[in-house]
């Protein structure tokens, strides 16, 4: 494999945080070169440092496009940690329909989520599969998912939600997965009622939230951790100002947000813990 | 990981018989079927690694139709197309219904060596990867149990001491009677 140099390295990983927020410390150089090496080559490049250049100097941005495809992490599953799904089942929707209802007894209740690093797609379809099981006909809500990511490769794949059988087998039961997709040989794709109240696009997290509207729930889980501190107490920030009062903020389970963000208060659901934006 | 064990489906006995004995000088494990029914009742009542089916075979049911029951079965049985005509529609079929690859007679044992080595080394790796996977979520449950245990009591110990503070804080009582406050509000927990 391609060595790295000690100066490439400093060279590029400003470049990565630069693009996508992605932190790594000297400890990481091995997975630069894992998964930056066939970029170089298929790039016809010399060196890593080469392949920065050409990157920069690339106006289509498609190398740079390629670069944070290569970095970002897509670990990813359906209903990843069941606990969040059973949170936002049991008690944040039902809480938030009731709250809904009370304000305006003869409006659809409007429920806002945001899935703020998608990957894939499986978290905001998993999402969705909650609330289709949880309120049967959807047209009776105001509903709008949003999942976002940095990587296009993983907001295509989102957004054509189809799923090849280690996907499928990864977390989601034989009755959702009969339910809720259709299969397509060894693929499996999630039926229209449910693609129809997602919506993907492509977000940097670190850059200005603008014009994504405000939200009543925010997923941000296993994100944040390829992050600064510095970054994280600016991404949990913005997060705050972008939620409705009182809106829920669900994270990975073992993230915190202590010393991160003072605005976010933890309650305890039954195992786990949800966040809820202080008023 | 022992070896991988194949079903074997062919109405010819004559290449059935062949693939048996070669496959067996592997140390594969080996089960034969004469016919697509035969090998429906075997897939249906044992687990089967691979399925090395021809396509073309007389009665209910044919290759694609075996093809069919070993993934409706269990999604991760890899199925081997043999066929006796080069067609690239029935192999482009055959893959789109979830078929790993599909081989040409006469058999090509080499070829077909290679394939099955191909599939023995991605078990090993999805198990690998399985296991792996397992472990992560293992110590992923336990340090998040912790750290949301931890992420709780500190904020109530945050709440805690701002009322501590605000009583300290507190001019117009006398400091004595704030002294006493705070000691109340530290142990009210």
């Amino acid at each position: 494999m391609k060595k790295i140099t000690p100066d490439e390295f400093q060279i590029i990983i400003k470049y990565i945080h630069d693009i996508s927020g992605i932190f790594l410390d000297q400890s990481k150089a091995y997975l630069l070169e894992t998964r930056l090496e066939s970029l170089v080559k298929e790039n016809g490049c010399s060196s890593y440092s080469d392949l920065y250049r050409k990157a920069k100097a690339d106006a289509s941005k498609v190398i740079e496009r390629k670069i944070i495809d290569a970095i970002s992490t897509n670990e990813t599953l359906f209903f990843r940690d069941s606990s969040p799904f059973d949170v936002l089942q049991h008690k944040i929707i039902p809480d938030l329909i009731d709250l809904r209802t009370a304000k305006s007894p003869f409006l659809p209740p409007q429920i806002r989520i945001w899935s703020a690093a998608c990957s894939t797609g499986q978290e905001v379809y998993s999402i969705a599969i909650v609330l289709k099981e949880l309120l049967t006909d959807l047209k009776k809500y105001n509903l709008k998912l949003l999942g976002t990511d940095i990587s296009d490769a993983a907001i295509a794949q989102a957004s054509y939600g189809s799923y090849n059988k280690f996907e499928i087998e990864r977390g989601l039961q034989a009755d959702k997965l009969s339910q809720h997709f259709s299969r397509n040989g060894d693929n499996w794709k999630i039926k229209d009622d449910i693609r129809a109240i997602v919506s993907f696009r492509k977000l940097n997290l670190l850059l200005p939230l603008n014009g994504l509207g405000k939200f009543d729930i925010v997923f941000c889980r296993n994100v944040a951790i390829y992050f600064t501190i510095e970054d994280r107490k600016k991404l949990f920030n913005k997060i705050a100002d972008i939620l409705e009062p009182g809106g829920y903020l669900i994270i990975g389970s073992t993230e915190s947000l202590t010393d991160i963000c003072p605005r976010f208060e933890p309650k305890r659901y039954i195992k786990s813990i949800f966040y809820q934006l202080k008023e | 990981m022992k070896d991988l064990k194949i079903l074997v489906v062919d109405d010819d006995p004559i290449t059935l018989l062949l693939l048996e004995k070669r496959l067996k000088a592997e140390e594969y494990e080996i089960k034969t079927a004469r016919n697509g029914t035969e090998a429906f009742d075997l897939i249906s009542n044992n687990h089967y690694d691979v399925i090395l089916t021809d396509l073309k075979m007389p009665g209910g049911m044919d290759g694609i139709g075996v093809l069919e029951a070993t993934k409706a079965k269990n999604s991760r049985t890899e199925v081997i197309l043999i066929t006796a005509y080069a067609s690239v529609d029935n192999a482009v079929a055959a893959i789109q219904k979830g078929a790993v690859d599909y081989l040409q007679k006469p058999i090509n044992f080499d070829e077909l060596m290679l394939r099955l080595q191909r599939i023995k080394n991605m078990k090993k790796l999805v198990k690998d990867a399985d296991d792996l996977r397992e472990a992560m979520d293992i110590t992923e449950f336990n340090a998040g149990q912790t750290i949301q245990n931890l992420e709780l009591t500190v904020a109530q110990l945050q709440s805690q001491l701002s009322e501590v503070e605000n009583v300290l804080s507190q001019k117009g009582i006398d400091s004595s009677e704030r002294v006493r406050l705070a000691l109340d509000r530290l142990v009210a927990v």
